[in-house]
């Protein structure tokens, strides 16, 4: 499990019910019942954090935080 | 796998919806009888749900124009504007927009949504970016994905929150395309224009600023949220469309750059569409003209919606901070949201029933729109059917 995906997870947790579980790397984001403006709202934590900018194409080929944690570390690169 | 199992979730909703006394997303209005009063399910009702913000669509001088088109030129152009549907009504009011808005040009595109496709997929291309607001129509989205751009989006009327994204671009923050609206259509709420012209400034990005629902409602001269807020100098293009507050069908954009000339040459959805017909020309110019020369009907849409708005505040009713032309109820679930909606039909007012995904925050909502059109007496009744289909709901 890479930092990236355990800081993706912490990321997502204030967009969760109380007391979700903790989301697997490869659970798909879209099973998680969170709007699509709150998958936003974490996506722009998300660039936030790592001061990057994701597009719209890799967010669409992110299914997972493991895909997500992948996007991350190329823009990073 | 077929092509075909993709529509399995819209089934499940579909047939969901037509358990319901009514389909709030497919309400048959079976006639018109006035710019605010419609026969919807067998009874005369009060439309609180349309775009019709300045009341033109039964305005005699705009029926009269159209009917005159639609004798003297037929009814359709059959094609586009490069090659047989280019008539001198299309020329006329493109001069009439430019010079309405003090741009030197305007084009005319067959909708609102082909005018923002048309206007960004030409500005835009592969290797560019496009940052849109988190909130901005779907035909911003489409737009920006007809470009072949990079996509980004930044938070919902935040400047800084796209500064701190065209800064990460580095020096592609200079073939950026920004997109905005004048006014946005569930919430009625606004950005501060001239912050975001300001970070478009700083970086070299192009502002584009989608005035759909400011057009006639925003402005002393009715130009939209960019002459409310003094800015028409610092926006690059401005995009609209005569389907709300010009009462019609079809879109436009003007610039104060010379470029926009060009996209006649490279924007497919200006290109590729048959031009809008020369009876919606004729009523579209007639509405511009209501627009410039009646800006009463502007002060009679914000006294309904002030009047409206006040009316909700003192039913403790949840609605956004300021008084708009569009205002939002917000229920506590979605079920909640679609019993007021039937409610309200049965009181005899239409609404619009703003649910996941479609509304901005996540939440369900009752969308009301006032008009110029409405009475004092109709800003009442919408006001007491609210507070009818609303007690003991939230």
């Amino acid at each position: 499990m890479s930092d990236t995906t355990d800081t993706l997870r912490e990321l997502l947790t204030p967009f969760l019910p109380d007391g979700a579980d903790a989301v697997a790397a490869t659970k798909p984001i879209a099973d998680l019942g969170l709007e699509s403006v709150q998958i936003m709202e974490f996506v722009v934590e998300v660039e936030d954090h790592y001061d990057i900018a994701i597009d719209l194409d890799s967010l669409a080929n992110a299914h997972t935080l493991a895909d997500l944690s992948a996007v991350v570390e190329r823009l990073r690169a | 796998m077929s092509l075909f199992d993709k529509f399995d979730a819209a089934r499940e909703k579909h047939e969901a919806l037509s358990q319901q006394p009514l389909n709030p997303t497919q309400v048959t209005i079976d006639e018109v009888l006035s710019a605010t009063l419609a026969r919807i399910n067998g009874r005369d009702t009060i439309l609180a749900g349309t775009n019709n913000y300045m009341g033109v669509t039964f305005e005699p001088e705009c029926v009269a124009a159209g009917t005159e088109a639609l004798a003297a030129l037929g009814t359709g152009t059959t094609g586009s504007r490069v090659a047989n549907g280019n008539y001198a009504g299309h020329e006329a009011l493109e001069r009439e927009l430019a010079d309405f808005y003090g741009y030197p040009s305007a084009m005319v595109f067959s909708t609102g949504y082909g005018a923002n496709l048309g206007t960004m997929a030409a500005l835009a291309g592969t290797g560019d970016a496009i940052m849109l607001d988190g909130d901005a129509h779907a035909s911003l989205y489409d737009g920006a994905k007809l470009s072949g751009a990079d996509i980004f989006r930044f938070k919902h009327n935040d400047a800084a929150s796209l500064d701190k994204r065209l800064a990460r671009l580095g020096e592609r923050a200079s073939s950026t395309l920004v997109a905005i609206e004048g006014l946005y259509s569930i919430v009625g709420d606004y950005p501060n224009l001239a912050d975001f012209a300001e970070v478009c400034t700083k970086h070299g990005a192009v502002l584009l600023v989608d005035e759909a629902h400011s057009l006639g409602v925003l402005g002393e001269h009715g130009r939209g949220l960019a002459e409310e807020q003094g800015v028409m100098d610092a926006v690059d293009f401005i995009v609209g469309t005569f389907s709300k507050s010009l009462g019609a069908v079809g879109g436009f954009c003007v610039s104060r750059h010379d470029v926009l000339k060009l996209f006649r040459y490279t924007s497919r959805p200006f290109i590729f569409t048959a031009s809008p017909s020369p009876s919606t020309i004729a009523t579209t110019r007639a509405a511009l003209n209501i627009v410039r020369t009646q800006p009463e009907r502007k002060a009679r849409l914000w006294d309904n919606a002030r009047r409206l708005y006040d009316a909700f505040k003192a039913q403790g009713q949840q609605v956004g901070p300021q008084a708009s032309p569009v205002i939002a109820i917000r229920c506590k679930d979605t079920e909640s949201a679609v019993l007021v909606w039937h409610r309200l039909i049965d009181e005899g007012v239409y609404t619009n029933l703003i649910v996941p995904p479609a509304s901005p925050d996540g939440s369900s909502m009752i969308r009301c729109s006032l008009s110029a059109a409405h009475t004092t007496e109709q800003v009442d009744a919408i006001a007491a059917a609210v507070a009818v289909a609303t007690a003991g709901m939230n």
